[in-house]
Parts: C-alpha cells; sequence; structure tokens
C-alpha cells in the first residue's frame, strides 16, 4: 500500500515555529501546531483560543467535562466544522507547517491525511469489504482488482480485525459486533493511507473486552500515525496516551506528559477533575 | 317536529347537567365531606343519561320510520291497485307519500275507484305516520326525563361520578371507531357484491384478458349485440401507459428535489421551497385536470404538429401533423408534475432518516457531498425510497380527474404516448355518469373494475408500506 504524503499546497515555511517555549515539551517534531483557535456555533463560543502542539507518532488524550468543547476541537483538526453551517473558526492549526483554515487547502484532501472515527461504529450499509474499499475507491489509490484487495487485507490486518473477517468478507458490515465495528472502522479510516487518526470516544459504545481490543490497537498504530484520541475514561486515557490535554468551557486548562498529569497536575482544576470532584 | 325535539331535549340535557352539577356540590356541602367526583362530573353523568337513550330513540325514528310507514300502508294493496301493472302500484305508493309527507307527487291522474283507494291510503299513511311520530315523542320525552331523574337520584358525595363518565367516553369512542370500520366494511362488501353479479354475466377470464372494451354496445337489452365488449386489457394497459409517464416525469423530479432539499439547500431556501412545493401538493386535481386539458394538451398537440410539418409527405410527418389534444403524453406529464411533491417529501422524509453518522464517516474519509450521497446517503436509503415510489405508482393508478380531462375515452391497446388512450378510472366514471340502469351489466362493469383497481392499489400500499416501515425500523 501507499503511503504518502500529498502536500497541501506549497508549503510556506515561513510559518510554523512554536511561539509558546513552555509548550515544546519534547524534541520531537509536533505534527499540528495550533494557535489561539476560537471556534463560534452561531454566537455562541465554544472555544476561547486553544494553543497546543500535538506530537506526531503518539496518542494524545483529550479529557474535560461533557461540553468543554473537546469534539469541537478535535472536528477542528480535519475541518469536519465545515460541515456545521453554524460553526466559524478562527485561528491558526499548522499541519506539518501547512496552515489547514488557508483557503488553498482541500478539505477533501486534508481529510484523506486527517482520518476520524466517531463515538458510535457507524460502518456503512454495505460489505466488509465495501466498507474498507469505499475511501481507496473515491480517492482513486487502486488501480487494479488485487492492488485493491491488498488495500483491504492489510488495513484491516492493521486493525487487528483480519483474522475474525478474512472469510466473510462480502457479508453486511453492519452485521458485526459492536467492537468489530468500530475496528471496521478504524480499517476504513486506515485505508486511505492517513498520517492522523482522530478519534472521539471510540470506545463509549463497547464493552470491556472490545474497550481492550481497541486500545491495544490504539497502541499499535502508534507506531505509524499521530493519533489523537477523547475519552470520558481517566484509566483509559492513562492506558493508551503519551500526553494528555484537559479541557474546561472551552479553554484548555492543561497540556503534558500523561504521567504528570495523573500524577502531579499543575491546575487545581485538572486536580478537582482527575479525582473526580466535578465533571 | 323531530329537529325541534331534538333541540328541546339538547336544551333539556344541558339543564340537567346544571342540576346535577348543583346537586352534588350542595349534598357534598350538607354533608360537610369531600366528594368523590368534581361536582361537574355528576352533571355530566346526569347529562349523558337524560341525553343518549333519548336520543337513540329519535335516531331510530329519523332512519327507519318512514320505512315502517311504508311497510304498514303497503300491507294491504287495495283491489283496484292490484290490478295495476307493478311499475305503476309503485308509482302509486309513491304518490300517496307524496301527497301524505308533503312533496311533489308525478302527474298521474287517478279516478274513479282509484280515486277513493288513493284517498284511503293517504289518509292511512297520515294517521301512519302521526302516531309513529307521537310514539316515538312521547317515548323520547319519557326516556329523557326517566334516565335524568334516575341519575339524579343517584347523586351523592361517594357516588364516582368521574369513572362512570370515563367509560361513557370510552363508549363514545369505540362508537366512532365502529362507525369508520363498518364504512370501509360497507364499501368493500358492496364492491364484492356488485362484482360478483357482474361476473356472473361476463366471465372473469373474459374480463381480466379480454382486449376489446366497448360497454356501450351494451346501453340497452333490446339491442343487438347486447353483450357488449368487456375485455378490460385495453384500460389496464392506458392504465400502465399513464402511470409509467407520470413515474418518469415525478421520479426523478421529485428525488433530485428532495435531495437538494435534504443535503444542500440553506435554511433559507428551504423554508421557501418546503410551502411551495406544499402549494402544488394542494392544487385540486381538478385544477391540474383543466391546465392539462386546455394548457398543456393543445401546446403540445401544436409543437408535434410543427414537428411533423418537417417531414412532408413521411409517414411520421402525416402521423405527427395529426396528433390530437388528448392523448397519453399530456395525462402521464400532469400527473406527474400533480406527484411531485408527493414523491418529494416521502423521499425527504426518507433521506433524513439515513443517520447523520454515515454521512460523517464518509466526509471524514474525504469524499465530497456529491460522492457522499451516491456512495452512501442513496444507497442506504433505497428500500425506503422505492417504497415511496410504489406509494406514488398506487396514486398514479387511482388517479381520475386528470386523466378523465386529458386522456380521452378511447380503449386503444398501445404503448403510444401520443395516442388516446384511456383508464380504468375514466371508464369508471363514465359508465357511471348520466342516467344508467342500475343493473345492467354496463353499470355493473364500473363495479368490476373498481375491485380491480382496488385490489391493485391495496397491494401496492401494502407492499410499499411494509418496505418503509422495515427500513426506518433498520436506523431506529
Ligand atoms: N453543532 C453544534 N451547534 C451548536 N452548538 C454546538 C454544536 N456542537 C457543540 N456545540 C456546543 O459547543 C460546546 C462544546 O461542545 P462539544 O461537543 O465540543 O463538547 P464535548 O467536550 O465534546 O462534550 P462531550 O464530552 O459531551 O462530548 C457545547 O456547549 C455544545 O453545546
Ligand atoms: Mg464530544
Amino acid at each position: 500500500m501507499k503511503l504518502y504524503t500529498r502536500p497541501l499546497y506549497a508549503p510556506d515555511t515561513s510559518i510554523g515555529k512554536p511561539r509558546d517555549p513552555s509548550m515544546t515539551t519534547t524534541a520531537t517534531t509536533p505534527k499540528f501546531v495550533a494557535r489561539d483557535v476560537k471556534v463560534h456555533y452561531g454566537d455562541k463560543q465554544a472555544l476561547h483560543g486553544i494553543d497546543i502542539d500535538i506530537l506526531d507518532k503518539s496518542v494524545t488524550a483529550f479529557i474535560g467535562p461533557s461540553g468543554c468543547g473537546k469534539s469541537t476541537f478535535l472536528r477542528c483538526l480535519n475541518r469536519m466544522n465545515d460541515t456545521i453551517p453554524s460553526a466559524r473558526v478562527d485561528g491558526t492549526i499548522l499541519l506539518d507547517g501547512e496552515d489547514l483554515n488557508d483557503r488553498k487547502v482541500d478539505p477533501v484532501v486534508l481529510r484523506a491525511r486527517v482520518g476520524m472515527v466517531f463515538q458510535k461504529p457507524n460502518p456503512f450499509p454495505k460489505t466488509i469489504y465495501e466498507n474498507v474499499a469505499y475511501g481507496p475507491k473515491i480517492h482513486g489509490l487502486a488501480t487494479s482488482k488485487e492492488e485493491m484487495d491488498h488495500i483491504v487485507e492489510s488495513s484491516l490486518k492493521k486493525a487487528s480485525l483480519w483474522n475474525e473477517v478474512s472469510d466473510r468478507l462480502h457479508q453486511q458490515g453492519t452485521g458485526l459486533s459492536g467492537g468489530q465495528q468500530q475496528r471496521l472502522v478504524i480499517a476504513r479510516a486506515i485505508a486511505v493511507g492517513p498520517e492522523v487518526i482522530l478519534m472521539d470516544e471510540p470506545c463509549s459504545a463497547l464493552d470491556p473486552i472490545a474497550t481492550a481490543k481497541i486500545e491495544e490497537l490504539i497502541d499499535e498504530l502508534r507506531q505509524q500515525f499521530c493519533i489523537v484520541i477523547v475519552t470520558h475514561s481517566m484509566a483509559q486515557a492513562a492506558r493508551v496516551s503519551q500526553k494528555t490535554a484537559f479541557f474546561h468551557l472551552g479553554n484548555l486548562v492543561e497540556v503534558g506528559n500523561t504521567e504528570d498529569i495523573f500524577t502531579n497536575p499543575k491546575d487545581q482544576r485538572t486536580q478537582d477533575y482527575i479525582t473526580g470532584r466535578f465533571g | 317536529m323531530t329537529g325541534y325535539l331534538f333541540l328541546a331535549l339538547i336544551v333539556f340535557s344541558v339543564a340537567s347537567f346544571m342540576f346535577g352539577r348543583s346537586l352534588a356540590r350542595r349534598k357534598a356541602a350538607a354533608q360537610g365531606v369531600r366528594a368523590h367526583s368534581l361536582p361537574a362530573f355528576s352533571g355530566w353523568f346526569v347529562a349523558i343519561w337524560s341525553f343518549i337513550p333519548a336520543a337513540v330513540v329519535l335516531l331510530v325514528l329519523v332512519i327507519f320510520g318512514a320505512r315502517l310507514e311504508n311497510a304498514i300502508v303497503q300491507s294491504d294493496v287495495p283491489a283496484a291497485v292490484q290490478q295495476l301493472p307493478e311499475l305503476n302500484q309503485g308509482l302509486f305508493f309513491q304518490d300517496v307519500r307524496a301527497i301524505a309527507n308533503g312533496g311533489t307527487p308525478s302527474t298521474t291522474v287517478y279516478d274513479g275507484e282509484l280515486k277513493a283507494a288513493f284517498d284511503h291510503k293517504v289518509a292511512q299513511a297520515r294517521s301512519v305516520d302521526s302516531t309513529i311520530n307521537l310514539g316515538a315523542y312521547v317515548l323520547t320525552a319519557v326516556l329523557a326525563l326517566a334516565g335524568g331523574l334516575l341519575a339524579y337520584t343517584r347523586i351523592s358525595p361517594q357516588f364516582r361520578a368521574r369513572n362512570s363518565v370515563e367509560r361513557w367516553v370510552s363508549v363514545f369512542l369505540v362508537a366512532c371507531s365502529v362507525v369508520a370500520i363498518l364504512t370501509t366494511l360497507g364499501i368493500i362488501l358492496s364492491l364484492l357484491w356488485e362484482s360478483l353479479r357482474f361476473f356472473q354475466s361476463v366471465s372473469p377470464l373474459d374480463f381480466l384478458f379480454g382486449t376489446h372494451w366497448s360497454p356501450q354496445i351494451a346501453m340497452r337489452a333490446d339491442q343487438v349485440g347486447s353483450s357488449g365488449g368487456f375485455g378490460a386489457v385495453p384500460l389496464f394497459i392506458g392504465t400502465f401507459l399513464i402511470m409509467l409517464i407520470a413515474m418518469c416525469v415525478a421520479a426523478p423530479v421529485g428525488l433530485f428535489s428532495a435531495i437538494y432539499l435534504s443535503e444542500y439547500a440553506t435554511p433559507f431556501m428551504r423554508a421557501w421551497i418546503k410551502p411551495v412545493l406544499e402549494i402544488l401538493a394542494g392544487v385540486p386535481t381538478v385544477v391540474y385536470g383543466f391546465f392539462a386539458a386546455l394548457v398543456v394538451g393543445p401546446s403540445f398537440r401544436e409543437f408535434f404538429n410543427w414537428l411533423g410539418a418537417f417531414m412532408p409527405g413521411t409517414p411520421m410527418g402525416e402521423y405527427l401533423m395529426n396528433v390530437q389534444n388528448q392523448m397519453a403524453l399530456v395525462a402521464g406529464v400532469v400527473m406527474g408534475i400533480m406527484l411531485i411533491p408527493f414523491v418529494s417529501s416521502l423521499s425527504d422524509d426518507i433521506i433524513n432518516s439515513v443517520p447523520q453518522s454515515l454521512r460523517d464517516g464518509s466526509l471524514a474519509m474525504g469524499a465530497t457531498r456529491s460522492e457522499t450521497i451516491k456512495k452512501v446517503v442513496l444507497p442506504a436509503a433505497l428500500p425506503g425510497i422505492s417504497g415511496a415510489m410504489l406509494l406514488a405508482v398506487s396514486r398514479a393508478i387511482g388517479e381520475t380527474m386528470i386523466v378523465t380531462m386529458a386522456a380521452g375515452l378511447q380503449a386503444k391497446t398501445t404503448l403510444n404516448p401520443l395516442d388516446t388512450v384511456t383508464t380504468v378510472t375514466v371508464q369508471i366514471v363514465t359508465l357511471l355518469t348520466g342516467d344508467q340502469e342500475f343493473d345492467s351489466p354496463k353499470t355493473l362493469a364500473a363495479f368490476g373494475l373498481g375491485l380491480t383497481l382496488f385490489i391493485v392499489t391495496l397491494a401496492l400500499n401494502l407492499i410499499a408500506q411494509r418496505i418503509v416501515q422495515k427500513y426506518q425500523e433498520q436506523y431506529d
């Protein structure tokens, strides 16, 4: 399978350097650099200026009480907010140094690079094979049947689903169990060769065993992808992520190494949240 | 008189309501307890018992009074009348009724013995009439008073008037739904019964598979060829052809406008287009009918005549030059326009019930909006949409006014959209309009056609509803 970087447009090298030195806590290169990101839904402001660097080849967890804007910020990262007519996004978000919100950026190309997995498994009412082949087909990634078969197989393998479905690729994807459906959706996202996978509460509709499988999968995918996951489970954030960002009322309160956030939070609000005093 | 009595009964019931209510209040106050039910329920209780039994008697009088009178008057026929032919006997009694109860008698002059018999019967009819009425009125009054009094005496703070009224409410609701069910049953039964009579004179096989339709020949029993032609195939083909043309217009336009409305339109556009479609849906079909007959028909004819003028001498040209106003194409196109809002609003609902998460899933993979619609939304909505189309087909088949005005009357076995064809519904209309003998195969044929139509549309509706239901369950 081809994995290639598709430039969003001719790169502008003058921007993209993090402004806030305190944010650059590790040496690895940031995949996303967000500065002063504000989102309004109509008159209502949902995000009040978010500054964050998201590292490549690692898992970043977004935590915070309900309604604090985690999903909203996640959707900024692949411009899914474009699909909500009332939403307005201001600020800069750089992906590999290129501004996502630039007029020259084609959101369709961007979303092929930044895939997304939703809270409820949403396989299309098609066969398992067609579900995975959907993205490669619309982006023209395969020129022959063999190539497509290969993409489907390797995507399902990466999503740890191949062994369970290899003998029934042509059955309906909606007939799988919830956990299998969620892995199918991950395979579907992987099939277009993204660099980033965004996951919005991917396990909240799953039982503990299916959840454990997905967490294991996330840990494997980290080798190849930049992963951002929204979760309501502290334990899950602690298990799967290297970086954790705590959101509260539309603000990013604290971001840092997961260990530090959970053992030694700097902000009182973070402390209260992880010890379960609110949220 | 009956009307006044009914009014009086209503007034009496209102009074009973007030008496009942105030009695309940006074009793509760006197005993110094809280009554089981609010005073108004006691009022209702008394009013119901004053009204309903008496009203039933009045209703029976209205429905059966005249029949009872006739039965009594006609039970003994005077000798002079017995000598009359049967048809004139009927006329005789009709005239008796007309004179006795006030009406327009026929112009027949009765004299001699007949005159005596006539006067006697008129007198008898009058006395029977007044006896029946008097009896009914007295009975009404007695029942109203007795019912009211009996109910009145039961009122006490302990009496559960509320529960009793509740029971009457459910009786009333059941009665209403029974009326609906009985009416439906009655229609179906009469349709079946009359069709059965039709199929006694015309074999069902000839009817369903015969290709010769000319019921006009059978107008009078003494005519040559009174059997007529009752092969309905040309009608079925005409119906099918017009339905097909209508669906060719309604299906794509309706579906695409539904896609636009549900997937692309801004709230502003939606706020404009939806009401316009609703107006289109509210236009009476007869208006579509004369639109078809007076505007679309002539302009289509002119167009084809004009086209034919380019090919002089050729058979095609000749044919086009002679095309008439009334053709299947006109009726089909106008019917298609009529169906657009129907198809569009059904498809709109169905497309909207495709979960947003599927669209998000597709968009998040970098699919464009139209790719998402084509590859995800429409396939997911397909079963529901096909159900909607079947419902539209069933409406097209049953539509009458447009085809009556625009399609023509000639039963032809043709699939040529420029030809005049006729449909099942049009033939039912022509068979039954005007003065008709009710028993001839000609009029009974209408019931045969009606039954066929009923079965086909019923089947289509059932299948379509099952499909739509199945589809919507899938996403619950
Ligand atoms: N489509 C929308 N239109 C209007 N307001 C919205 C929309 N989506 C979210 N919001 C508002 O924006 C705020 C942030 O919502 P968001 O969904 O990002 O929260 P969240 O942190 O993901 O919450 P949860 O944990 O419950 O998913 C909320 O106040 C919400 O009401
Ligand atoms: Mg959320």
